[in-house]
């Protein structure tokens, strides 16, 4: 906190976050495979989000991406690392503070039907939030959740109040979804590819309304997501992960425009395009995404670089800062200023 | 509340509301279009046992009888009224009725195996009370005399071996012409003007109002064991999943070892330890399903437990109790519904195999099990014995059964179809 | 029928009966595909393209009730063909690629198994050097090592699954090719080589394609023409270039306005169209998609519009094109 009870502007920041998972769990297997191995999924990664901003995450998959969202807001544990929530490491709290501090951010998944519980009215999975942490103004608990309700377009909140979730439609359940996680007034919102699996048409509405709410709600988003037309029209700032590594970070507008990174370069002109005067021309990177569990030597992505050269397979590049703001982890990123 | 509609806000659709606006009962016709051809399964279903638990509530509503009551003759055939016997005794002895006949010294005889012996013994024992209560102190006890044949009776008759011969009026007819020193000496006991439904066993109580009565057993024997096992088995299984660890182990351990027991066997054992009594055999049959709740519900509980939903529900930040009881027990309770109703279903088998065994219940209790034993030996003489209780436990399980396929449906609806 | 028409679909229904009524998943649609070209079905869920797909293949369920034509190269209706004039329809005229091929390849096979059995079962005479010989060109034209041949479905990537679907239409010489949802569940980059793939095929082998996707963008990268559904009916049918540039229908000119656009410069606002798709159990009456038209009109309510053309080529399912039924309406001429 500043001198005059200002928040400090960065509210999320990770540092070297490493989430590895062991492929041989029990003991038994371990001895008879010999080694343990490890899947890679995140692999030292370090970001900060600062506050009210909409920061996304975008890679292909077993990037991490995922993992890095899920360990941010502590729905998994990190193999090592650190992050630090308004300043506070949270691993060094108590179950039942941990369970508190939840409040203070929310998860949007990305499959409606699959995050709300079939046997709960959606009233009831709205105001879930508000039961546990706010138990004893029970009696406005309606009165708020009918209110949100209607914010997010479920109008009118009296008939969706008692529905349930397979009686209204995907584009409603991901409102309901909206709903819930906005209840508590959290700072941070994860939101893991939440328009994914809304239909096309809805799906303006539905970025349109998280804007809306961002301003309302004085939110931070962080906004995983596969699909980078959609980034680039509601994030302010984007990391993009191959392989369990950042390989750049920087503003929107930048990163778009000018991408340092040849792994950024390849996936933002793979992304097609609905023109049909600008079909891609450029080449495409050869081979696929490598085994997470044994990653290529140094930078992960030089078997397919085509910029690639000795340097690159031996010595790991660091994320570092080639223009302002704007970080890339490659050895020869200056070319492309 | 704001009355205001947001931008981008979506209109309800009108025949969305006017559902909401229709009652409870035409909901239910409306419903018949959604459970599609499963709704006639459900509604026979819900009938049947239906009028079967009243049964089993009021049998007195519905026995015409007492069923521990020998109400008429032996072995009598369903519907067939008693027949009419009389006897038949020597021309030259002049007998003309049944007191004649019937003192201690006499000698009577009858075919064996025939309801004969039933009708002179009902009414030898009726005139007894009668001239008792006239104040005559006499006692009507003739000595029986069983024949294999018709034809050894009536020789016997005429040589006087017997005092008199009791038989069907039509059969002596048959064959009255080869013995003219014989006649229908007097009407022993008219034929009765009803039978019974569905006949008598070998002591005389009507099957219809035993089986009534048996519902009552079946219900009660039924319905209870499958409660306590529900009782036992549903929380054990909750928690042996959700916490996991080495809780879990122990109790699964326990619950399989008791699982793979053949159900009978292990509910003979318990109920030959436990001793005779009907809470005895309530006790002994849920034992035997408290390891198939604590399976399916473990199980089920392992499964829900991966469903988004709970992580979601965690990363709201709710506590465990209330993730168990939210989330998970909502999700479970589908499931338990249909075993409990296959559970009644199998009780009531497995209650009648006891019985039929001769464990639990005293020995003339109404109870389909324990006529099914009984009416083994008489299955070529009187087949009504065994098939009107063996067709009931079949009844009864099969609409238990019935139940739970249609809750099945009910209660899990295909969400996949829009 | 041409010679350049290699399929014609003519007045195509599929209903369903379900639990919670009768669905009409397509509503009377009628294109054509013409020889060598690719065709892009776009639309969101519930249009009816997926139907639409495993119809031409008559792979629905025996509950649906399909009625219309659909004529193969001028032949018999596909609708009224026997069993094995089916199967020799499917695989060898026609293949298809679904979403997910890690379902549709058989597990316990390995790769060249596949191929074979595809052989066997619509060439039986074809000696089995020659079949193993065809099969490894094949899979190496299709840019995958030779010694793949012998690894399981669960042994390979996403992209390559993918790309052995594209074999196991091609290796029959089939002329078309169904993609249902084909790149939906890739990566960005493997998607574009699967383009880029799918392109190169067209040219050599000058294959058919129907590509069936809710992805506008991937529409605008591969096919030629272009038909947008909505709720089981075809709202705009074109080149691409024409339903691109100058979109006639509401429906399609809101999508394209709401989808992002990598290459736009300016952060623009995107497009929120009213309202959802429909429940086809109870679609909106007249035109479908009349609840959410920022031009609705008091006829779109209540009767279907006709298809008309309005530019060569070019065909709107919209009531604002088709100024003469309306005229025609007003002075009470026609009834319908």
């Amino acid at each position: 906190m500043t001198a005059f009870g200002e928040k400090p502007s960065t509210l999320v920041e990770v540092k070297d976050l490493k989430k590895w998972y062991p492929i041989h769990k029990t003991f038994l297997d371990r001895v008879l495979a010999g080694s343990q191995n490890y899947v890679r999924a995140v692999d030292g990664i370090s970001l900060s989000i600062r506050r009210g901003e909409v920061f996304g995450l975008a890679g292909e998959s077993g990037s991490g991406k995922t993992t890095t969202g899920r360990l941010i807001v502590r729905l998994e544990d990190p193999t090592s690392g650190e992050i630090l929530f308004d300043g506070r490491d949270l691993a060094t709290l108590s179950a039942e503070d941990m369970r508190k501090e939840r409040r203070r951010m929310q998860v949007i998944f990305q499959d409606p039907m699959a995050c709300l519980n079939p046997r709960m009215s959606l009233g009831q999975a709205i105001g879930h939030g508000l039961r546990i942490h706010y138990p004893a103004q029970a009696d406005s608990h309606r009165e708020q959740i009918m209110e949100i309700m209607e914010k997010v377009g479920l109008y009118p909140a009296r008939y969706f109040f008692n529905k349930f979730p397979h009686q209204i439609s995907g584009g409603q359940r991901q409102r309901v979804v909206i709903a819930r996680a906005l209840i508590t007034r959290p700072e941070l919102v994860l939101a893991d590819e939440p328009i994914a699996m809304a239909d096309v048409s809805v799906r303006a509405q539905l970025l349109a309304l998280m804007n809306d709410l961002r301003d309302e709600f004085n939110l931070t988003y962080l906004f995983i997501t596969h699909d980078l037309a959609t980034a680039k029209y509601i994030c302010d700032r984007i990391g993009i992960l191959y392989l369990g590594k950042m390989v750049e970070t920087a503003p929107i507008q930048t990163l778009y425009a000018k991408p340092l990174h040849p792994y950024t370069q390849a996936l933002l002109a793979a992304v097609p395009v609905p023109n049909p005067h600008e079909r891609r021309t450029t080449p495409l990177p050869e081979g696929e995404i490598p085994n997470p569990i044994d990653p290529p030597s140094g930078c992960r992505f030089h078997p397919r670089c085509p910029i690639a050269q000795a340097i690159c397979s031996e010595e790991e590049p660091p994320l570092r800062e080639i223009q302002k703001d704007h970080l890339a982890a490659c050895h020869f990123a200056e070319q492309f200023r | 509340m704001s009355d205001k509609n947001p931008e981008g806000s979506l209109e309800v659709p009108q025949w969305q509301l006017d559902l909401d606006q229709v009652g409870f009962v035409r909901r239910i016709f409306l419903a018949r279009r959604w459970y599609g051809g499963d709704w006639w399964f459900v509604a026979v279903s819900a009938v049947l046992l239906l009028f079967i638990i009243i049964v089993g509530i009021f049998p007195q509503w519905f026995a015409p009888h007492d069923p521990r009551a020998e109400v008429g003759p032996s072995l009598l055939a369903p519907g067939e009224p008693p027949a009419e016997y009389v006897l038949v005794a020597p021309v030259e002895s002049a007998v003309t009725g049944i007191r004649e006949v019937a003192t201690s010294s006499n000698r009577i005889g009858f075919v064996i195996g025939s309801p004969a012996s039933q009708a002179l013994r009902e009414v030898t024992d009726r005139i007894t009370e009668e001239d008792q209560a006239a104040g005559l102190d006499v006692r009507y006890q003739p000595r029986p005399v069983r024949f294999e044949l018709l034809e050894e009776g009536l020789e016997a008759t005429l040589t006087g071996d017997v005092s008199a011969f009791v038989v069907e009026p039509e059969i002596f007819e048959a064959v009255a012409s080869d013995y003219p020193e014989l006649e229908v000496a007097s009407l022993l006991r008219p034929a009765g003007d009803a039978g019974f439904v569905l006949g008598t066993n070998q002591i005389g109580q009507d099957i219809l109002s035993r089986i009534i009565w048996g519902t009552r057993i079946a219900i009660i024997v039924g319905l209870s064991s499958a409660v306590f096992a529900v009782l036992l088995g549903v929380p054990l299984g909750l928690i042996s999943g959700f916490i996991g660890g080495w809780l879990d182990r122990v109790l699964t351990l326990l619950m399989d070892s008791l699982y793979s027991f053949p159900g009978l066997i292990l509910a003979i054992s318990i109920a030959a330890v436990l001793g005779p009594g009907i809470g005895n055999i309530i006790v002994a049959i849920a034992v035997l399903y408290v390891p198939t709740y604590f399976r399916i519900v473990r199980g089920q509980t392992l499964a829900v437990k991966q469903e988004l939903y709970v992580e979601a529900a965690r990363s709201l930040g709710a506590k465990a109790w209330s993730v168990l009881w939210e989330y998970i027990f909502p999700n479970v309770i589908p499931s338990v519904v249909i075993i409990f109703s296959v559970n009644v279903a199998d009780a009531i088998l497995t209650e009648a195999g006891l019985s039929f065994l001769g464990l639990g219940l005293p020995p003339d209790t109404p109870d389909w099990g324990i006529d099914l034993a009984r009416g083994q030996d008489y299955l070529r003489r009187a087949w009504w014995l065994i098939t009107f209780p063996g067709a009931m436990v079949s009844v009864v399980t099969l609409a238990f059964s019935m139940l739970g396929e249609s809750l099945s449906e009910i209660l899990n609806p295909r969400l996949s179809e829009l | 029928m041409d010679a350049h028409t290699l399929l014609q679909v003519r007045d195509l229904h599929v209903a369903y009966r379900t639990r919670l009524g009768h669905v009409s998943a397509i509503d009377g649609i009628s294109f054509d595909v013409k020889k060598g070209e690719i065709l892009g079905l776009v639309g969101e869920s519930g249009c009816g393209k997926s139907t639409l797909g495993k119809a031409l293949l008559r792979m629905l369920p025996t509950s649906a009730r399909i009625e219309g034509e659909i004529t193969y190269e001028g032949g018999t209706n596909l609708l009224e063909l026997e069993q094995h004039a089916l199967r020799d329809f499917r695989g060898r005229r026609a293949s298809m690629m679904f979403q997910d091929p890690m379902t549709s390849l058989n597990p316990v096979q390995r790769v060249d198994e596949h191929i074979l059995e595809a052989i066997e079962v619509h060439e039986p005479e074809t000696p089995k050097e020659a079949a193993l010989e065809r099969a490894r060109t094949l899979i190496e034209r299709l840019g995958i090592q030779a010694q793949r041949l012998r690894a399981y479905p669960h042994q390979l990537s996403g992209g390559m699954r993918q790309r052995i679907m594209i074999g196991l239409g091609l290796v029959l010489n089939a002329n078309l090719i169904i993609a249902d949802e084909a790149t939906t569940s890739l990566d960005v980059i493997v998607e574009a080589k699967l383009l880029d793939q799918l392109r190169e095929v067209r040219e050599e082998f000058g294959l058919a394609m129907i590509v069936i996707t809710h992805n506008i963008a991937l529409v605008a990268e591969l096919a030629d023409r272009v038909a947008v559904m909505y709720a089981g009916r075809i709202a705009e049918l074109g080149s691409v270039y024409e339903v691109f540039d100058h979109p006639r229908h509401p429906y399609t000119q809101g999508l394209l306005k709401s989808v992002p656009n990598i290459k736009l410069d300016e952060t623009e606002e995107l497009y929120k169209m009213p309202g959802e798709p429909p429940n086809l159990t109870h679609p909106p009456s007249g035109c479908r998609f009349h609840p959410r038209c920022p031009m609705v009109m008091p006829i779109c309510k209540e009767r279907e519009p006709t298809m008309v053309e309005a530019k060569p080529g070019h065909d709107v399912h919209c009531w604002l094109f088709a100024e003469d039924a309306l005229k025609d309406q007003a002075s009470g001429k026609v009834a319908s």
